[in-house]
C-alpha cells in the first residue's frame, strides 16, 4: 500500500474503530445470538429455537400486521395533508407566513414524552376535550384506550399531527422551487387553479414528494414512541404493538435477546425490501 | 514513573479510606410508588441506629424499576443501585438468567434463623440451590376497598356481597343512587390484576405452581373471565390505568377498587380529604363457599453483586425487613402488609382506624392470610403475561366464541413461546 494511503487510513482509524465497534459488531454479533436459546443459562446454540418460533408467533404477525397498517394507511394520509398544507402555506394571500410555518413545524420541536402525557389527556374517556367535543355533537364517546380500532386511529392521528408540518416545510421548499412563469403560462392558457394543481405542481413535486414517503416509511418501521407512551406498551393487549415494541418486549422485558435478535433482522430485511421497492419506483419517474 | 506515582497514590488512598468509610456511606434504592415512600418512611428510625449509613432511596415506578434492573444485569451489574425492589410474581427471571447479579443474602448475615421469620409461601421464588437472593418484604391480601357513603346511599350493605354475583347486583344499585360513578375500575389495557386476583382465589394461575406447566385454561381460570366479561358487559367495571384510578378516588367517581392490602396507602394518601368515608370488606368469590383470599403483588429486597456497600445495604436491608420496627413503620406510614410473621401480632393491627371510619381494617384484611394459594410467576412471566393480556382483549371485543377457546388460544400460545408443556 502506498505510503499516502496508509497515513490515510491512519487518520481514518479512530472512526473506523468506533465503527467496528458500536456497528459492525453488535451487527454481526446479533446475527450470532440470533441462532442461540438464550433462556437457558449457558446460552445453547439452537437453529430453530427463534427462526422457527418467529414463524409460528402470532404475536410476531399480529406486531407486522399492526406496523403495515400503519404505514398504508398514515403515510398516504399525512403525505396528502403535508401537500395541501404546503400549497396553502405558499399561497400569497396568507398573512402572516413565518408564524404558521413555525406553528406547523412545532410539533417535531415538542418532547416526545411531554406531547403523549398531553395527548393522553385529550383522549381521556371520561375527562378528555376530544370526547367531550364528540360528545358535543350527540356522538357515543370513544374508548380510546379500550378498544383496539380506536387505539390503533389514536397513534395514526398522534404520529400524523407530529410529523405532518415537517413533511410540510420539505414539501414548501420544493414549491419555491416551482419556477412562477410556468404558472403564469398556464393561466395565460386558461387553466383553472386545480388543473395547475394536478397537472403542474404535482408532477414538478414528484421528487420531493418521494423523499418524504421514503423518510415516513422508515420512520414508520422502527415506530416505537407513541404506542408505547400513549396507548400504554402498545394496549390494549397487544392492539397497536409495532413491530418496534415487540423487539423491545423480547429483549428487554422477557430478556430472550436470540428471539429479539431474530426478530430485529426481519425489521432490517424488511425495511431494505420496502427501500428498493421505493428506488425502483423513483428510477421509473426519470 | 508513571507506576510509582499510581503506588503512592493508592497507598495514599488505603491510608485515607480508613477515616472516609467512618464519616458516612451512601445507599440507593429503587422501588415505586407507595412503596418508596413506604421506604423513606422507614429512614428515620434507621439512622438513629445506624447515623452513618444514607440512604435515597429513587422512585422510578413499577415497570421501569423492572426494565431497568433487567437491563443494568444484562450489563454485568453496572449502573445498578445497592438495593433494587423486585416483586415476587417477576422475580424468577432474575436469577434464572443473571444468577451472578444479586448478592447471595446468605453470606451477609442472613442466618437461618432468620428466614424461619417469613412465611414459607413468601420464600419460593426467592430462594434457589441454597441461595437467597432476596428478602421478602410485604405481601398483598386481596380486599375491596369501598365508599361507605355511596353503599349506604344505595342501601347496599357490603356484608352481603359474597358472590361475584351479589356484587354486580349490589354495583347496579350503587350507580343507579350515585349518578356518574362506577362500581369499580380495572386495568384491562395495562394489566390483568383482576384476572389474577380472582384467579388466584380459585386457586388456578397461568402456570401450576411448581411452574412445569401451563394451567391458564383450566376451568377455574375460565369461569374467572367469563364472570370478568360478564362484569364488565354490564357496565360495572370499566377500564382504567393505576393513575386513572387514584383521580378517580379522589373525584367520587369511584364506588370501589379491589387490589392488594398495599392499596390502603394509596387511597389514604391519595385522597386525604376522604377521610372516614372509605371502607374495606373481603373480596368476593365466585361461589358462595369460595375461600374469599386472594395474594396480588408483595415485593421483595435484593442487593446488587456490583455494590461497594454491600455492609451498609444489609444492614438497611435487615432493619426494614427482619424488625417489627421497620416492618410496622411501613404498615403504619403507607399500608404495606408485613410478611414478616411477629410483625402480624403487632398490637397496631387490631386498632381502629380513623381513616376507614374506625374499622380495624388490619385485622380484617390479614385474617385471610393462612387462606391464601400462592401463585407461580416463574421466568416465563413477561411472556405469559403479555400473550394473556392480548386474549383478554380480543375476548372482550367478541373475537372468540367463549372464554374456554380464548384461554385454549392463550395457553396454546404460551405453549410455543415458552415450551413448557398445557396441564390436562
Amino acid at each position: 500500500m502506498p505510503l499516502r494511503n496508509r497515513i490515510a487510513y491512519a487518520f481514518l482509524a479512530p472512526y473506523l474503530l468506533i465503527f467496528a465497534t458500536f456497528w459492525l459488531w453488535p451487527i454481526i454479533n446479533s446475527f450470532l445470538i440470533s441462532f442461540q436459546n438464550t433462556r437457558v443459562n449457558p446460552w445453547r446454540f439452537s437453529l430453530t429455537v427463534n427462526w422457527g418460533r418467529l414463524v409460528a408467533d402470532p404475536a410476531f404477525y399480529n406486531a407486522l400486521y399492526n406496523t403495515l397498517i400503519i404505514l398504508v394507511i398514515q403515510v398516504p394520509v399525512m403525505i396528502a395533508l403535508a401537500t395541501v398544507m404546503a400549497v396553502l402555506l405558499n399561497s400569497p394571500l396568507l398573512k402572516a407566513r413565518p408564524l404558521y410555518r413555525f406553528a406547523f413545524f412545532a410539533p417535531v420541536v415538542v418532547g416526545e414524552v411531554a406531547y403523549a402525557a398531553v395527548f393522553r389527556l385529550m383522549f381521556s374517556i371520561d375527562f378528555g376535550i376530544i370526547n367531550k367535543l364528540i360528545g358535543s355533537v350527540g356522538l357515543p364517546p370513544v374508548s380510546w384506550f379500550d378498544n383496539g380500532t380506536a387505539a390503533m386511529a389514536l397513534v395514526i392521528i398522534a404520529v400524523t399531527w407530529r410529523w405532518a408540518g415537517y413533511n410540510a416545510i420539505i414539501i414548501l421548499a420544493g414549491l419555491q422551487s416551482i419556477p412562477g412563469d410556468v404558472y403564469e403560462a398556464a393561466t395565460l392558457d386558461r387553466v383553472g387553479k386545480v388543473q395547475q394543481f394536478f397537472h403542474i405542481t404535482l408532477p414538478l413535486l414528484k421528487p420531493i414528494i418521494l423523499f418524504c414517503v421514503v423518510l415516513s416509511v422508515i420512520g414508520t418501521m422502527q415506530l416505537f414512541t407513541e404506542p408505547f407512551l400513549i396507548t400504554n406498551r402498545g394496549g390494549p393487549g397487544g392492539a397497536t404493538e409495532t413491530l418496534g415494541l415487540l423487539l423491545y418486549r423480547q429483549g428487554f422485558t422477557s430478556l430472550n435477546f436470540g428471539y429479539a435478535s431474530a426478530i430485529a433482522y426481519t425489521i432490517a430485511a424488511l425495511a431494505v425490501a420496502i427501500s428498493l421497492l421505493n428506488l425502483f419506483i423513483g428510477r421509473e419517474a426519470k | 514513573m508513571g507506576a510509582k506515582f499510581l503506588g503512592v497514590a493508592v497507598s495514599l488512598a488505603l491510608l485515607g479510606s480508613g477515616p472516609a468509610a467512618a464519616q458516612s456511606t451512601d445507599i440507593t434504592i429503587w422501588s415505586w410508588n407507595v412503596a418508596a415512600s413506604a421506604l423513606k418512611s422507614t429512614l428515620e428510625g434507621f439512622n438513629k441506629k445506624y447515623p452513618d449509613i444514607k440512604v435515597t432511596v429513587e422512585d422510578l415506578g413499577n415497570s421501569q424499576v423492572f426494565d431497568k434492573a433487567l437491563a443494568a444485569c444484562a450489563a454485568g451489574g453496572d449502573g445498578l443501585p445497592d438495593i433494587v425492589t423486585i416483586e415476587n410474581f417477576e422475580a424468577e427471571v432474575f436469577w434464572n438468567r443473571f444468577p451472578d447479579c444479586f448478592a447471595d443474602l446468605t453470606e451477609l448475615g442472613y442466618t437461618p434463623e432468620m428466614q424461619a421469620l417469613f412465611p414459607e409461601f413468601k420464600r419460593t421464588e426467592l430462594e434457589v440451590d441454597g441461595v437467597a437472593y432476596a428478602m421478602p418484604w410485604d405481601s398483598g391480601p386481596v380486599a375491596v376497598f369501598y365508599r361507605r357513603d355511596f353503599y349506604e346511599k344505595a342501601g347496599v350493605d357490603p356484608s352481603t356481597i359474597k358472590t361475584w354475583d351479589d356484587f354486580l347486583a349490589a354495583g347496579k344499585k350503587v350507580m343507579e343512587a350515585n349518578p356518574g360513578t362506577v362500581m369499580a375500575q380495572a386495568d384491562f389495557n395495562g394489566d390483568s390484576e383482576w384476572f389474577r386476583m380472582i384467579a388466584n382465589e380459585q386457586g388456578c394461575g397461568y402456570f401450576s405452581t411448581d411452574g412445569q406447566s401451563i394451567t391458564i385454561n383450566q376451568p377455574a381460570c375460565v369461569a374467572t373471565l367469563e364472570k370478568l366479561k360478564e362484569m364488565k358487559d354490564a357496565g360495572i367495571i370499566t377500564a382504567a390505568i393505576w393513575d386513572q384510578k387514584i383521580q378517580a378516588n379522589t373525584a367520587g367517581k369511584a364506588a370501589s377498587q379491589m387490589y392488594g392490602g398495599w392499596y390502603e396507602g394509596t387511597v389514604r394518601s391519595g385522597s386525604p380529604d376522604l377521610a372516614g368515608k372509605w371502607g374495606v370488606y373481603p373480596m368476593p368469590s365466585l361461589t358462595a363457599d369460595g375461600p374469599r383470599a386472594a395474594n396480588l403483588g408483595g415485593s421483595s429486597l435484593a442487593i446488587s453483586e456490583a455494590s461497594e456497600n454491600k455492609e451498609a445495604a444489609w444492614k438497611f436491608v435487615e432493619y426494614a425487613l427482619t424488625t417489627n420496627e421497620g416492618q410496622v413503620t411501613m404498615l403504619k406510614s403507607f399500608g404495606l402488609v408485613p410478611s414478616l410473621l411477629s410483625a402480624v401480632q403487632d398490637p397496631f393491627v387490631k386498632e381502629p382506624q380513623p381513616y376507614w371510619g374506625g374499622q380495624a381494617v388490619w385485622s380484617d384484611i390479614l385474617a385471610t392470610l393462612p387462606k391464601i394459594v400462592p401463585a407461580r410467576g416463574t421466568a416465563f412471566q413477561a411472556d405469559a403475561e403479555s400473550i394473556y393480556r392480548a386474549a383478554q382483549t380480543k375476548y372482550f371485543a367478541n373475537d372468540y366464541p367463549d372464554a374456554k377457546a380464548a384461554l385454549d388460544d392463550a395457553a396454546k400460545q404460551i405453549e410455543t413461546a415458552t415450551g413448557l408443556p398445557i396441564a390436562e
